[in-house]
């Protein structure tokens, strides 16, 4: 074993710390560095993690797994990280001298992430979910002074530390059954037992609060709505693109479909979310709620994948993922600029805002048009893998009811680009975003048609990625 | 004699009055203290089996380990935002915390 | 020789691309810079293109090559994008790069100061672009696409001055019209991909040679047939054509002459395989073919406008290469394509040199006399109109003649008599041109001036390929051409002493005609015109086509629109508006669960945990049960 298998780990715990300390150190005009350093010393690790991309190894017993599955998400991670602090741009002022530790925070919760992503076994798993979630705690709660953020904190406090204990309740069981935590071991020793089913439901609901599926999305749009914006960013794409890699490895290679048919349970779940999350989206008057609600219904999308259990949807999950960062994140930049140019998070605040930056506006309403499903947007190209891999595996109806709802969720997603295009506002003094959130909105925006126009490469890194499982 | 079945049913009593007290106390220190009750009922599940049933490796100790020790983080950080939310609102009281909704 | 320009023949299609790209996002506000990266690209490609043909032609390539990847996967349709380079891909990418080459240059001059000069380049850049991917293609999917960009480009060109209510009408008539095709053409390829499970060439080819269901691959050849039909103008859907030399003369030269018009005959010669496959389709496209050919000489003898003449001698030529391809001298059909593509655009360049020169005036009767002013406009012009009616030994005359002899030695004597008729009247009405124009008797036109360079040296080099491209088909070289172009069930036949002569005599006869009508004045036209007036007026009105197909339009279309106007606001806009109402109203409920108390959410957790253990325990009740 070699300790570079490990480097992007040992990496992002380095560059956490270091930044915690450069923040201590360096006086208050010298803090600006932080944000290239940040960007720049992930930019290397992103680049680490392609290098590794098709090592696999399994390490320490199988604890640990590096494969194309975990480095297909590392990478996704870590480019919305780059995004998110690109993206903060100028939101960070309101965080005072207290900005250092915000990145410091920003990459722990990454780290965390990335163990999330390659654990091969249980504890690792939930020490990663811990990590991770920790850290989204504080980040939650950032803006202290401001009512909602801490409220929202302390919500996300309350509510995550249950769904983790039901998690470890229901790794409890799992355990107690199968004599093992290391999930490659779990499905020989599978046997069909009332406890077994109760611990899988149990993980199941612990993975699902994380991913907000309804009936356990109710903490999302209150903390989305709180958070500081670059934080809900983050959680969105993040947070739930973590629980999203860790459920499909944890339930594709533990639990036997033959004896347990979790999937006709998810798609359950996955038809209501989908109707619920697109239904409340289309009476939001408030942007983050707004995304909110959509990135609940965009989870039940994504479900459908792990659903259809098959080529296609396994890898419609990892595309709709990726691209999922670059849309979402598109979005959630043109809204920071906003909030931060007006103050309001109301999408009354977008009126006009195609005459104040062209350019914001264009790249808004791309994403919103890929968050959509709309040709020639990646997003079309991801539901469209998603729900070929529904229809192959005969669940019919879940690609009906999420081609019917992507149709409904059209009215609420284009909303907000009349907003822009169409309201008016008073105030038609140009809006200039800076350097760096410009740059996260071109990436965004290049991510978001690249991958529609020509999804091959993508497609391929999907592939490789979920050969671990056929 | 006290077996297997007996710790199982104290943890999942234990794990259920937690629920109990998430969901009926107002004030979030109690509730956070509910959580704990639910984390500790893991943990004596995990002691348990470790005993019972996988007696050749201490994972299940080892797990209880981990699990007081990522609590208590949790635990910190929750009390550290109970208190300045506190100083901010004079309240620790749920029923307070509902300006985001709908 | 030259196969390392095999490997980089995707940068020809690239290259346009990427100057519309850069013109569009960053050069719009420098003219003069956007058109020489235009020309720069357009320039590059030709050069890529030369070694391509080089390397097919003279090094002797005998297998096609092809390169494709992956470009989208979906079970039961897998769309490659590719390249495919033969003898036909070389041709067309000559012929395709060279004109627009010189058409681009020829443009500096004549769009010299027009406001959206910029544009106007990144336009005839995305068009050269999409050009070039449709003919390397290797697939009708690819293949698709760019013939709908093609389309795009040629929208936004003939409305290019959008300001006239004329070029817009034009534009949209010209994209509706070929929508009636392409939806055609889609299906048909629908079809392929059903029947056959590929769209790629030559897995089609292998797939349909062993087809044997007739009816079935003829519907589907008549549905793809939809496609050519309307992009190359064929009867009855070739209204669009004349209407859009509403745009800048250079774009009629490039696109509505040269290349995209021919697209559809390149299409015919692409999927050869399955129109050959059934001789009755062969017939069909070989009598719509001549159909248009004659119709549209005839009505191209009685027009005024000197842009109109030159368009309905397209469609008439078009017709020619059509035919050519029905009675099987898919070869010939190449041949005319590649050498009218010359001469046709430098004919409608002389006459843009024409227009620009006396001030946007499109009449003939206006003119006269204009070789004196414009000696090199005058004799280019010339040669082009020789080369058209087919005089030996200009181009024209060689690919004409292979076309007619096919006709004859194929034994479709009908189509060789209409063929000849075709191009006794072809060489009248543009001599009939020539004389009116720039010789005449006419009192000229006083402010007339020869064109700058940048416009007349496209034109010369124009006219030496009109001359000397012919050369390439002929029995002179052997029939080089027929040897690199050419598929399986393709004829091709020795030079017959016989139609040379007949062909030239009735050229000259035509020339000799209109000579003594409009330059001798021994016959009266205006005479001719009051004697014959029903059949004047017929012809001049186009035989009432558009009148035709607007009444239709007007009976049917609109009687249709005005019943499902009715459906759509009381039965759909009502279901509509119901279901819109339904959802938002349960959204407006459904808001309400989210009460902002944490407990609540809390106990939301719980309970659907406990439905969901519940439904579990009932689903395996049921199970036991």
């Amino acid at each position: 074993m070699s300790w570079t298998l490990l480097s992007v780990e040992i990496a992002l715990a380095a560059l956490g710390s270091v930044l915690l300390m450069l923040g201590l150190l360096l006086p208050e005009k010298g803090r600006r560095v932080m944000q290239p350093v940040a960007v720049i010393a992930l930019l290397g690790i992103l680049i680490l993690g392609g290098g590794l991309y098709t090592a696999q190894y399994s390490l320490f017993n199988g604890n640990y797994q590096i494969d194309p599955f975990g480095s297909f998400f590392k990478l996704l991670f870590v480019a919305a990280g780059i995004l998110v602090i690109l993206s903060a741009g100028r939101y960070l002022e309101r965080f005072e001298e207290r900005v250092n530790e915000f990145y410091s925070f920003m990459i722990f919760a990454l780290l965390g992430m990335v163990v999330m992503a390659s654990a091969g076994e249980l504890i690792t798993l939930y020490i990663g979910l811990e990590l991770m979630t920790v850290s989204f705690y504080i980040l939650t709660a950032y803006l202290l002074q401001d009512k909602l953020s801490a409220e929202a904190g302390l919500k996300y406090l309350i509510l995550g530390a249950l769904s983790s204990a039901i998690l470890l309740f229901g790794i409890s069981l799992v355990y107690a059954v199968t004599g093992t935590t290391v999930i490659a071991d779990m499905a020989a020793q599978f046997s069909m037992q009332p406890v077994m089913i109760a611990g899988i439901i149990l993980i199941l609901t612990g993975f699902a609060f994380k991913i907000s599926l309804v009936p356990f999305h109710m903490w999302a749009p209150d903390i989305y709505q709180g958070a500081p914006i670059p934080v809900t960013a983050f959680l969105a794409v993040g947070s739930k693109a973590a629980a999203f890699a860790a459920m499909v490895r944890v339930f594709v290679i533990a639990f036997p479909v033959s004896t347990f048919d979790w999937p006709l349970l998810l798609a359950i779940l996955a038809a209501i979310t989908i109707v619920v999350g697109n239904l409340i989206a289309l009476v939001q008057t408030d942007i983050k709620r707004l995304l909110a609600y959509s990135s609940i219904a965009q989870a039940g999308y994504i479900i459908v994948g792990l659903v259809a259990y098959n080529t296609y949807g396994l890898k419609g999950v990892l595309f709709y993922a990726m691209l999922y960062v670059f849309s979402n994140m598109g979005a959630f930049a043109a809204a920071t600029i906003v909030e931060v140019e007006t103050g309001s998070t109301d999408i009354k605040a977008f009126n006009g805002l195609a005459r104040r930056s062209p350019m914001v506006a264009a790249i808004m309403t791309v994403c919103m048009l890929s968050l959509a499903g709309i040709p020639p947007t990646a997003g079309f190209v991801g539901k469209f893998y998603l729900f070929s891999g529904a229809i192959q595996a005969d669940y019919l109806w879940l690609a009906f009811v999420g081609l019917i709802m992507s149709m409904i969720s059209v009215y609420y997603y284009l909303k907000v680009a009349k907003a822009m295009y169409i309201g008016t506002n008073d105030d038609v003094s140009a809006i200039k975003p800076g350097k760096a959130v410009g740059a996260a909105l071109w990436v965004c925006l290049a991510g978001t048609l690249l991958f529609g126009l020509y999804p091959g490469p993508l497609s391929n890194l999907a592939q490789v990625a979920i050969q671990i499982f056929l | 004699m006290i077996g297997f079945q007996h710790y199982l049913l104290l943890a999942t009593i234990l794990f259920a009055v937690g629920i109990y007290g998430v969901l009926s106390k107002r004030n979030a220190v109690a509730v956070l203290m509910s959580i704990e009750l639910m984390l500790n009922s893991v943990n004596l599940n995990f002691v348990a089996i470790n005993r019972y049933i996988v007696t050749d490796q201490a994972v299940g100790q080892l797990f209880a380990l981990i699990v007081i020790v990522v609590a208590a983080a949790e635990v910190a950080v929750g009390l550290a935002l109970i208190i300045s939310i506190f100083r901010q609102r004079k309240s620790v009281s749920l029923n307070d915390f509902n300006l985001l909704k709908w | 020789m030259f196969a390392w320009s095999l490997e980089l023949a995707w940068l020809i299609v690239l290259l346009p691309f990427a100057a519309f790209a850069l013109i569009g996002l960053f050069l719009h506000r420098w003219p003069r810079l956007s058109a020489y990266l235009s020309i720069l690209a357009i320039g590059l490609s030709f050069g890529l293109s030369v070694l391509v043909a080089a390397h097919v032609f003279l090094g002797g390539m005998q297998e096609t090559f092809e390169v494709s990847m992956r470009w989208l996967a979906m079970p039961g349709l897998n769309v490659d994008m590719g390249l495919l380079i033969d003898g036909l891909t070389a041709v067309m990418l000559i012929v395709v790069t060279s004109v627009a080459l010189l058409v681009q240059i020829y443009s500096w001059g004549y769009m010299h100061g027009d406001p959206g000069f910029s544009s106007y380049y990144a336009y005839q850049s995305v068009f050269a672009g999409a050009m070039l991917g449709l003919v390397l293609a290797n697939n009708f999917g690819q293949l698709f696409v760019f013939w709908e960009l093609v389309g795009l480009a040629s929208y936004l060109l003939i409305g290019f001055w959008f300001g006239r209510h004329s070029a817009k009408n034009a534009a949209v008539k010209a994209f509706i019209t070929n929508r009636v095709g392409d939806f055609g053409l889609l299906l048909g390829i629908l079809f392929l991909q059903i029947i056959f499970g590929t769209l790629n060439f030559s897995g089609l080819a292998a797939e349909v040679a062993g087809y044997t269901n007739t009816a079935i691959l003829i519907v589907v050849s008549i549905l793809l047939l939809a496609g050519p039909i309307g992009k190359s103008a064929q009867f009855p859907l070739h209204v669009w054509l004349p209407d859009a030399m509403e745009g800048p003369t250079p774009v009629s030269a490039l696109i509505h002459a040269a290349t995209m018009v021919a697209a559809g005959v390149y299409l015919i010669a692409r999927a050869f395989f399955i129109f050959s496959a059934t001789p009755e389709v062969m017939m069909l496209i070989a009598v719509i073919g001549g159909f248009t050919a004659l119709f549209a000489a005839t009505i191209a003898l009685v027009q005024n406008d000197i842009k109109r003449i030159l368009a309905y001698s397209t469609l008439s030529q078009l017709g020619y290469m059509v035919m050519a391809m029905g009675i099987g001298a898919m070869t010939a059909g190449m041949f005319h394509l590649m050498t009218h593509a010359f001469f046709k655009s430098l004919l409608f360049l002389a006459a843009g040199s024409v227009i620009h020169a006396i001030a946007g005036e499109q009449d003939i009767w206006k003119m006269g006399r204009l070789k004196d002013k414009m000696p090199i406009t005058t004799w280019t012009f010339v040669i082009g109109a020789l080369a058209l009616a087919g005089i030996p030994p200009l181009s024209g005359f060689w690919s004409k003649d292979e076309i007619l002899l096919g006709a004859f030695a194929g034994g479709y004597t009908g189509l060789y008599l209409l063929g000849t008729l075709v191009a006794f009247m072809t060489a009248f009405y543009m001599f009939r041109l020539i004389f009116v124009v720039f010789f005449g008797s006419g009192k000229g036109v006083e402010k007339a001036h020869e064109s700058p360079p940048v416009m007349t040296i496209p034109l010369i080099i124009l006219a030496v390929m009109a001359v000397i491209a012919g050369f390439v088909g002929s029995p002179l070289m052997d029939y080089a051409f027929a040897r690199f172009v050419t598929y399986p069930g393709a004829v091709h036949y020795e030079a017959s002493t016989m139609v040379i002569a007949i062909s030239s005599l009735v050229a000259i006869a035509g020339i000799g005609l209109a000579w003594a009508i409009y330059q001798k004045e021994w016959i009266n036209h205006l005479q001719m015109r009051e004697r014959f007036s029903g059949i004047y007026t017929l012809l001049y009105n186009k035989y009432y086509i558009d009148e035709l197909y607007h009444w239709l339009g007007q009976r049917f279309v609109y009687g249709t629109a005005k019943a499902l106007f009715w459906f759509d606001i009381y039965v759909v806009n009502g279901l509509v508006n119901g279901l819109a109402a339904l959802t938002g109203g349960a959204g407006k409920v459904l808001r309400y669960t989210e009460t902002g108390q944490v407990q609540t959410y809390a106990a939301y957790m719980l309970a659907g945990v406990i439905v969901i253990v519940g439904l579990v325990v009932l689903a395996g009740f049921a199970l036991l049960i």
